[in-house]
């Protein structure tokens, strides 16, 4: 080989490792571009404002079943059912065997049965809460109805309790008092309970 | 004679006028050399779910969720819901609809990813389905499918504590800010 030639050939070499070199760098390019996983972003923006709350629920009293505590139907819940079945005033009758039945006086006769309160409280600082309560209709004449021996009225919440705790259970016991003239008839009442933060 | 001649000179004008008529007739051409450069690519944007809270701004990548007043009893705005009670804390939650649109790729599904853009308030923990962010980046979604809408819980964990005791503030407007990044698988 002649050094024409040598040259040709050295000269042919260079200009085939540049473009070795630019092949290769645009096929990384390439590679590279179809490599890179497509994306795409967005951003979701939340508002909130918090309150502070509390609720009462009714439960039933661990001596649920025992005279003095009849179940409660939806127990658990803030609307439950308390049934104290059928009383008379001759003979102590009354046919529920979880209630309490006692003549009071000379001429009334009283049915009662107790239940739980519990009252839980979030977002709030406030210590202790007090509870009310009010019948929704006028009981019939001589019959009057009482949480804890103090009588409820459908015009006003009565006050129960002051300061009761919060997500304690508060045990309540509701008595209807019927003297013994009140003729035969259902005696149905809603009752109201308030809890009220203090 | 005459008439041979008369013939000759029609013909001569009708070949005349033949040529003439060619003559007039002028056309022209042309060409359009058209590309186009068909680019892959992918877009996310946020829907608003049948069941969810109306999103502000739905249909962009740029959406927004109001849950309004919360509490752990109260009543609830139209949409969200409470599903779970507890003495530490309540959660509230709404849904809402993820859509992906790919063109040009091959791939048949993609990653979602979510992340706080900053760190969560005192007293709230945010989660998507079941995942609770941080800011880092997290995976919601491993096969998202593209083109529909994908429905995703968006829960809000509130603690029930009083402010100050380790509870969220009250009474005030609390916002946070949730990236999504969707990778094409």
């Amino acid at each position: 080989m002649d050094e024409t030639a040598k040259y040709r050939m050295k000269t042919y070499c260079n200009i085939g490792w540049k473009n070795a070199l630019l092949l290769l760098g645009a096929a990384l390019c390439l590679i590279a571009t179809s490599a890179s996983a497509q994306t795409s972003a967005g951003q979701l923006t939340i508002t909130m404002n918090v309150q502070s709350s509390i609720s009462l629920i009714f439960q039933n009293n661990p001596a649920v079943g025992t005279p003095g505590f009849c179940p409660l139907t939806n127990s658990g819940t803030n609307n439950v059912g308390l049934d104290l079945g059928t009383a008379s005033f001759p003979g102590n009758f009354h046919t529920s065997p979880c209630v309490n039945y006692q003549h009071v006086g000379g001429a009334l006769y009283e049915v009662s049965s107790a239940f739980d309160v519990v009252v839980s409280k979030a977002n709030s600082s406030s210590p202790n809460y007090r509870l009310a309560a009010e019948i929704s209709t006028a009981p019939p004449a001589n019959v009057t109805w009482l949480i804890n021996n103090v009588a409820l009225s459908n015009t006003a919440f009565t006050t129960l309790d002051a300061t009761d705790n919060y997500s304690g259970a508060v045990t309540k016991t509701l008595q209807v008092q019927v003297k013994n003239n009140v003729p035969a008839q259902v005696l149905l009442e809603t009752i109201t309970f308030l809890a009220t933060a203090n | 004679m005459l008439n041979k001649r008369k013939s000759i000179r029609n013909l001569a004008l009708a070949v005349l006028l033949t040529s003439a008529s060619a003559l007039a007739q002028t056309t022209a051409s042309g060409v359009i050399n058209a590309t186009l450069v068909n680019k892959n690519g992918i877009s996310l944007q946020f829907d608003t779910d049948a069941s969810g809270v109306t999103l502000g701004a739905s249909g962009t990548a740029a959406a927004s969720v109001n849950f309004g007043v919360i509490s752990a009893f109260g009543p609830l705005a139209g949409g969200v819901t409470r599903p779970v009670v507890t003495a530490a804390n309540f959660t509230v939650r709404t849904i809402f609809d993820v859509q992906v649109i790919q063109g040009g790729l091959t791939s048949t599904s993609y990653t979602l990813t979510a992340n706080l853009a900053a760190a969560a308030p005192t007293g709230f923990a945010y989660k998507v389905d079941t995942v609770t962010l941080t800011t880092a980046a997290q995976t919601i979604q491993t096969t998202g499918t593209y083109n529909t809408d994908v429905a995703h819980n968006l829960d809000l964990v509130v603690s029930t504590a009083a402010p100050g005791a380790g509870g969220p503030a009250t009474g005030t407007p609390i916002t946070a800010t949730i990236n999504f990044t969707a990778t094409a698988n």
